[in-house]
């Protein structure tokens, strides 16, 4: 093998090297370090599946072109399957799944009592709702699995060519064995992860697109192997006989290890040869291709995890509040059991007791009677648990993050086209009781758009602009300052990624400056040392820089303007024109050779490339974090890393982000000793990574600093107003920085102040515990790793201590005053100790503020669930990259930002919004109308079931504790499903206490969410105490028919028209409740509750009118005629509501007049606003207010039809993909809307 | 709110007084005889006086009429600690039996009271038909016998529905032990209307049935004699017996409980509203919105608490 073909592959996976840094070293930080944060932190109720890794063979071996040799191992076919059921498996899995749940599982055995003899009711009471719930739910589970089948069945069915003897043959996916040859054509996907050999494109290169994979969407390359460049056409690939030998099918996206032996000649593979599944094929006529991973065993497929599944707070109270129930339910029992056990005796002659009797009744064995009805009375009162109450909750929710949230205009960003975005449907209330809101910095709450705009070089700062940041502190400190962009100097220069005012430095200017050598490294570095790739034109005008992070196009940008236009790359070499480097005015095209490229990572945090000049120097350039940096400086030249020290403070304070870079002198034969190590190590087919860390630590020594930059990270819109809203709401808001992966650009310490500056308005007291301080660079610079350690730890322990307490005696002397917090992440890490923990958390929950920063995702998710946790507070993560994925997963809820950092956070995320500003939105509109609307809905099954339930409890007293069922069975079981239902979920949609403008103007009523107002044991007791009295009035009121009523002819009443009297009380009052309950009552209200009242009496109508032949009690036979037939009927069923309802409306109006909830008094200040909360409020109309019309006609334009989307990760995209394609009609996801998103801006950035 | 209770209270309280009214206008007389009917030397052993079937249970009552009752007037008895709902009670019948001839044998649910001991199924059999109510009244006033109509005493579906036509007793109460009343086989049981009356169970312990109409008029300090059969055993569990002449009204029967409910409830509206009303101009609602006050308090309050912190 030639060294030229090393060089080219090592050439090439630098690069793609260089743009996993962006979402690669990202990705697989978030994929593993994920996995092991979670783990390490004893997940947030999350596990991971671990994809079985065969231990036995090692390696796999494959035989290109040779399916009989391959079919000894029984490699696995390629066609998948995502469903969950087959047909043979369905009924009993999915019931299976069904009864996992407590409540159906208590249902069932309930079910199976009641056809026991000890029943008091026919089995038909609590089947009938038992079914209807599991057959809703098997409907929904076999509706989705239907159509992941379909999607299966077209992915499985989807042609792809395959070598066949001599030519190509169209061949279903599903068909494709491991070691067929295939032919991939463009834009086509690949079907299986395949060993790249071949591409018409000169070079064997291919470029893939991994939107799919990691919402990449900018263009990767492939690289083939030399060796295999010729086979392009059949008649050549027919004659490819080739083993390949590499690692088990794993997940782990970004590597890949293996040889190929061909030839009796063993190449080394790297990711570089591997296309994976789900990628497709961009720029190239056709690549081919040897299968190695197929189906199930690819990467993708091993990496479609589910996103683990998160609880919301309420439903774990709801746990509770049904456990109460079942303490109530039992307690019932208990008075009921021993009830019986003492009434039953033989002097009831009636009841026949004499002689043989069975158990239940035995008056001679009471202790049995007792036990008997115990389970009698549990069958009987069944109903306290709402059956329908989850199914209710899911439905609800469900329709309120498709129709409310993914619709909602307010949450739609026109720019990008893309929409708010529920993932799951589970978390919707949780929203509207976040406490804490941890966020990311970059992305989040800036736009990502990265402009250089300072520089220091040689100890000399360069750039006159003044950041936004400053210009705000400047501001509030009262010094006005002229932002006219008219006084602009002429020199200075905007365009995408660089906006840069300092004439000494423009158009040769550098030359004059006091260290001309110095800039000429300086803008040489930005030049060379990056990963980018030019597009477009080769001009200065037209060129469009690819990067994996805009802070390196931003770089690159900058070297252009300064004179240093970096615009053509082959893998071996970067081609810069250089002007005025030998004298003012002159241009010339200088080809650097590119030797080696040592990787940027999370870890190592600098990127360095070996270059060859023209002339033959070698330099290693370097650019890194600024701690990394300067731990590898040679020494001498103190002054001058003092300066630039000092200037990075500033550079940071001013809130810009900050990168050193450095070189090094390289002579030949340290380079070539060097290098071999350095190839040893890369052709490794172990521990490849750690190898090469170890072998770039080698070189990256003795650097010779030449400047930092400093680059502008600006604000989102609106962002300011956002958090000043969310603070007002009595969120607290975290911000947590770390150090952005990509480029390994390190926030400045000092930068937490800027942001505090508008977390928190004015008069800020700061704590800051920093590891920046006089003590401990001191003992840094002594090095003793355990003596730095200990003294860091004493240090924050002692800050914690201190502040805390003075942050208790400001917050008792001056408790208007805000208090903020501020940490770097190396004191996090000593604070985050178990010892110190509690101190962290007694201060950080004081403070109105906290700012953590360069802390490490795992931090993150540290930070998160030590508030989580430990103070037991809701709260919310919010972030656009992958290293926030931890984050995001550690929290209550999880906020991805569809930004321009790939997808991680995305699909991590619970919901993903598009900008920070939504996140009001989302929080003080629907997260607290769904609290509300969830806490009603709870509360008020809650009611109703146990008004219901009493009823029966009364009159078993009078039955001789016999457990005599009040209601006809029917009645029982059609009450939760058919007479109460849809009020209910009516509600849980539309409910609204304020209008959506309103709640964003008084987001204090979101503390009302915080504080769990709606659903305290207080509230729940108040309803009890309300269905307690209820329940009494209904018995008691209509049992008093039987006394003394009866009708005008005299006759009597009996059991069966008192209970159906009764119970139609009961249907219209919880009806009516629910209607007293709501703050805005629309036409779906009414049409609701006057459905299920009229379904009602439509229902006993008909069910009282009909005699059955089966062997039966016909109880309620013409007993609704009857009832009709007396005045004291009609009578009834006026006084017994009203009575009923009266307790609640007193309670209602007497808490609304003295102890109003803050949202009454907002109801009460703007009743006078017709539209606003009383208005009929469709989720078609709800969010259409004139003022949005615009925004609603962007988003009725039609829109560009999407051409590929998801694949994998995460099944809607998968689905979606193919089912456009095979024009199988699946519902329009909102998913796919984010990731067109993504595409157009990639078009954007083309054109 | 105000109006609210404003409006409920204007209808409750009409309606209320035109119910208290017409429930003031039936004339009820109620007379308890299950003690006074047994002969003073078995006082002490009432159940050996009742199951003792020598012993004449002939009982004559007198009553005075307090307040004129116009006819019709109603025939009730009353029963006290009678647990007609108790489960055991309620489902031994079998409805299918009582609708059709050809369903005689369906006894299922009848338990105790299925089968003779002989095998032959009782109809109609169960405990309920089998502990038919066997009191008998006759009514004089003075010479003059006031006869009790005992037609249409049951609701006409149970009559015509769940009462077959074709459908006679058979083998009732031939077992060793009666539960009360005996049928008469030679007629259907869709005319045997106290035993319809009997079978619509009633709902609470205590009830009353409807005996029979008498249509005569009776004035104030009208004597009547009740000559009675006190065969009825209720002298085991202690209940009490009870003999109630009522006139009805279109409401019903004496029902004072309704129109007190509604005027109360009523009454309590209006009483509220007006309550209400007085407080809008004493203390009117809270309008301002008092957020910062609000927030100090609240992180006053969570520090004083000091927050305590679990790991």
């Amino acid at each position: 093998m030639s060294a030229r073909i090393k060089e080219m592959v090592r050439v090439a996976t630098a690069r793609l090297g260089g743009e996993q840094a962006g979402a690669g070293g990202a990705s697989s930080s978030s994929g593993f370090g994920r996995r092991e944060s979670t783990a390490r932190l004893g997940g947030a109720g999350t596990s991971f599946r671990r994809q079985p890794q065969p231990m036995a063979p090692t390696v796999r071996t494959v035989y290109c072109n040779d399916r009989d040799a391959n079919a000894p191992v029984g490699y696995k076919g390629n066609s998948v399957s995502t469903t969950k059921y087959s047909i043979l498996t369905f009924l009993p899995k999915g019931l299976f799944e069904q009864f996992r749940r407590v409540a159906n599982l208590y249902f069932l055995m309930i079910s199976i009592l009641s056809t026991t003899p000890i029943s008091p009711v026919h089995p038909v009471t609590n089947v009938v709702p038992l079914s209807l719930v599991l057959l809703v739910s098997l409907i929904k589970e076999a509706f989705e699995d239907w159509k992941r089948f379909q999607n299966d069945m077209s992915i499985n069915n989807a042609h792809v060519d395959i070598l066949q003897g001599q030519h190509w043959e169209s061949t279903p996916w599903k068909r494709l064995q491991v070691g067929d040859i295939v032919r991939i054509k463009q834009d086509g996907y690949f079907p299986a992860d395949l060993l790249f050999l071949s591409s018409t494109n000169p070079d064997g290169v291919c470029y893939i697109e991994t939107a799919n994979l990691d919402g990449e969407t900018n263009l990767k390359i492939r690289k083939a192997l030399e060796k295999t460049w010729d086979f392009v056409n059949p008649e050549k690939a027919s004659g490819f006989k080739g083993e390949v030998q590499c690692e088990q099918p794993n997940n782990s996206l970004y590597t890949f290890t293996g040889n190929l032996i061909v030839d009796k000649q063993t190449i080394p593979l790297s990711p570089n040869q591997l296309l994976l599944r789900g990628c497709s094929l961009r720029n190239t006529v056709y690549i081919i291709g040897a299968v190695i991973f197929t189906g199930h065993e690819t990467k993708v497929m091993m990496n479609s995890m589910n996103v683990p599944s998160k609880r919301s707070t309420l439903e774990k109270k709801l746990d509770k509040l049904i456990l109460a129930l079942f303490a109530t339910l039992f307690s019932m029992c208990v008075i009921g059991a021993i009830g019986s056990g003492v009434f039953i005796n033989e002097k009831y002659f009636y009841l026949g007791l004499r002689g043989h009797v069975e158990d239940q009744f035995n008056p001679k064995n009471r202790f049995v009677v007792t036990i008997l009805t115990m389970f009698t009375l549990i069958t009987l009162y069944s109903t306290i648990i709402p059956i329908s109450l989850y199914v209710s909750i899911e439905m609800i929710k469900f329709i309120q993050c498709t129709q409310f949230i993914n619709n909602d205009l307010h949450m739609y960003h026109a720019e990008s086209d893309t929409p708010a975005l529920a993932r799951t449907s589970n978390l919707n209330e949780e929203l509207g009781q976040v406490e804490y809101i941890f966020s990311d910095k970059t992305g989040t709450l800036t736009r990502n758009l990265m402009e250089f705009f300072k520089c220091s070089i040689g100890g000399e700062m360069y750039g006159t602009g003044i950041t936004e940041i400053e210009k705000g502190g400047a501001e509030r400190a009262g010094i006005k300052i002229d932002d006219d962009e008219g006084k602009r100097s002429a020199s200075a220069v905007h365009e995408k990624g660089f906006n840069f005012d300092d004439a000494r430095l423009m158009r040769g200017a550098w030359r004059n400056e006091s260290n001309p050598e110095a800039c000429k490294e300086f803008f040489r570095c930005l030049a060379i040392c990056h990963t980018v790739l030019p597009e477009g034109e080769e001009t200065l005008e037209k060129i469009s820089y690819q990067a994996a992070s805009p802070d390196e196009a931003a770089l690159v940008a900058a070297a252009k303007n300064f004179g240093f236009f970096f615009y053509r790359r082959t893998p071996t070499t970067v081609m810069v024109r250089e002007s005025h480097v030998e004298r003012m005015g002159s241009i010339q095209d200088v080809p650097y050779e590119i030797l080696n490229v040592l990787e940027f990572n999370s870890t190592r945090k600098r990127q360095s490339v070996v270059c060859r000049f023209p002339n033959g120097r070698l330099v290693l350039y370097c650019k890194g974090a600024d701690n990394v940096v300067y731990e590898r400086l040679a020494d001498g030249n103190h002054d001058m890393k003092k300066t630039s020290r000092e200037h990075l403070e500033q550079f940071g304070s001013a809130g810009l982000r900050t990168l050193c870079l450095a070189y090094r002198d390289l002579n030949r034969e340290q380079y070539e000793s060097w290098n071999e190590k350095f190839v040893q190590a890369k052709s490794s087919l172990r521990d490849r990574d750690k190898k090469l860390d170890e072998v770039a630590e080698l070189i990256e020594k003795d650097l010779i600093l030449i400047g930092c930059t400093a680059i502008e990270d600006k604000l989102q819109e609106g962002v300011p107003a956002c958090i000043e809203t969310l603070s007002a709401a009595g969120i607290k808001i975290w911000v947590l920085t770390g150090d952005k992966m990509e480029t390994a650009i390190n926030i400045a310490y000092g930068e937490a102040s800027i942001y505090l500056d508008f977390l928190v308005n004015n008069d800020t007291k700061q704590f800051i515990i920093s590891s920046e301080t006089d003590a401990i660079r001191e003992t840094e610079d002594r090095g003793d790793p355990v003596e730095i350690a200990r003294v860091i730890k004493d240090s924050v322990k002692q800050s914690l201590k201190v502040f805390h307490e003075e942050a208790r005696h400001s917050l008792i002397s001056t408790p208007e005053r805000n208090l903020a917090l501020i940490i770097d992440g190396r004191c996090l890490m000593y604070a985050l100790d178990p010892t110190l923990r509690v101190d962290l958390l007694g201060l950080s929950l004081i403070c109105h503020s906290v700012v953590c920063c360069r802390v490490s995702p795992l931090q993150k998710a540290q930070v998160t669930s030590l508030v989580k946790k430990g103070a037991r507070k809701i709260t919310l993560s919010i972030g656009d990259g992958a290293n926030d994925v931890s984050m995001i997963q550690a929290a209550h809820v999880g906020i991805g930002i569809s930004g321009q950092e790939g997808m991680q956070a995305v699909m991590a995320s619970d919901f993903a919004i598009a900008q920070f500003r939504f996140l009001t939105d989302l929080l003080l509109v629907h997260g607290r109308w769904s609290y509300l609307r969830l806490c009603k809905v709870i509360t008020y099954f809650f009611y109703k079931n146990l008004t219901f339930t009493l009823t029966q409890f009364w009159f078993t007293f009078q039955t001789g504790f016999s457990g005599q069922r009040f209601y006809d069975d029917w009645f029982q079981s059609l009450y939760n499903v058919i007479f109460t239902a849809l009020p209910v979920i009516i509600v849980g949609l539309f409910d609204k206490d304020v209008s959506a403008s309103l709640s964003k103007r008084y987001p204090q009523l979101y503390k009302e969410g915080i504080r769990n107002s709606f659903f305290k044991w207080r509230v729940i007791a108040v309803w009890g105490f309300f269905a307690f009295y209820q329940s009494i009035v209904f018995f008691y009121f209509t049992a008093a028919a039987s006394r003394h009523g009866h009708s005008s002819s005299g006759k009597i009443l009996g059991l069966w028209d008192v209970s159906t009297m009764a119970f139609s009380c009961v249907v219209v009052t919880v009806n009516l409740r629910l209607l007293m309950a709501c703050n805005s009552i629309t036409r779906w209200h009414y049409i609701s509750v006057a459905g299920s009242i009229v379904a009602w009496f439509v229902f006993i109508f008909i069910y009282s009118a009909i005699m059955t032949s089966f062997d039966r009690q016909e109880n309620v036979y013409f007993v609704i005629y009857v009832l009709m037939s007396t005045f004291f009927f009609y009578l009834t069923i006026l006084l017994v509501p009203i009575i009923a309802l009266f307790g609640d409306l007193l309670y209602l109006s007497i808490q609304r007049w003295l102890f109003p909830y803050d949202y009454q008094i907002i109801q009460e200040q703007h009743r006078d606003e017709p539209h606003e909360y009383s208005r009929v409020q469709l989720p078609e109309t709800s969010h259409l207010s004139p003022e949005e019309a615009r925004s609603y006609m962007i988003s009725m334009l039609p829109r560009e039809s999407s051409k590929h989307t998801g694949f994998a990760f995460d099944s809607p995209g998968y689905e979606s993909f193919f089912a456009s394609q095979q024009g199988v009609g699946v519902p329009h996801k909102a998913w796919d809307v984010a990731r067109r998103a993504s595409m157009k801006q990639q078009k954007a950035g083309k054109s | 709110v105000v109006s609210v209770f404003f409006i409920v209270g204007v209808i409750f309280v009409p309606v209320g007084v035109v119910s208290l009214l017409a429930a003031r206008d039936v004339v009820e007389i109620i007379d308890r005889y299950d003690e006074a009917c047994v002969p003073g030397n078995m006082t002490n052993n009432k159940l050996a006086y009742i199951q003792n079937e020598t012993i004449s249970k002939v009982c004559i009552r007198n009553l005075t009429i307090t307040k004129a009752m116009k006819q019709p007037i109603f025939v009730y008895y009353e029963l006290d600690n009678f647990y007609q709902n108790h489960r055991r009670y309620v489902k031994s019948r079998n409805d299918a039996q009582l609708r059709d001839r050809r369903k005689a044998n369906q006894t299922s649910a009848c338990e105790p009271e299925k089968t003779t001991a002989n095998g032959q199924p009782i109809v109609p059999c169960g405990l309920i038909a089998w502990s038919l109510f066997n009191d008998t009244y006759s009514f004089t006033r003075g010479s003059e016998n006031l006869t009790v109509d005992k037609k249409d005493i049951s609701w006409k579906s149970d009559r015509e529905h769940k009462f077959g036509k074709d459908v006679y007793p058979s083998n009732f109460q031939n077992g060793a032990l009666k539960g009360g009343a005996t049928l008469e086989p030679t007629i259907p049981l869709s005319e045997q209307e106290d035993l319809i009356v009997w079978m619509r169970t009633a709902a609470l312990p205590t009830f009353r049935k409807l005996y029979g109409r008498i249509y005569f008029d009776l004035k104030v300090n009208d004597t009547i004699t009740v000559r009675l059969n006190n065969n009825y055993n209720t002298y085991s569990f202690g209940g009490k017996k009870k003999l109630v002449l009522s006139t009805a009204t279109w409401l019903g029967g004496k029902n004072d409980f309704l129109g007190f409910a509604y005027l109360i409830v009523g009454g309590l509206c209006i009483f509220l509203a007006f309550a209400f009303t007085l407080l809008y101009f004493i203390k009117p609602r809270l309008v301002t919105f008092n957020s910062s006050l609000l927030q100090s308090a609240w992180k006053v309050i969570s520090c004083v608490l000091d927050i305590h912190v679990t790991f």
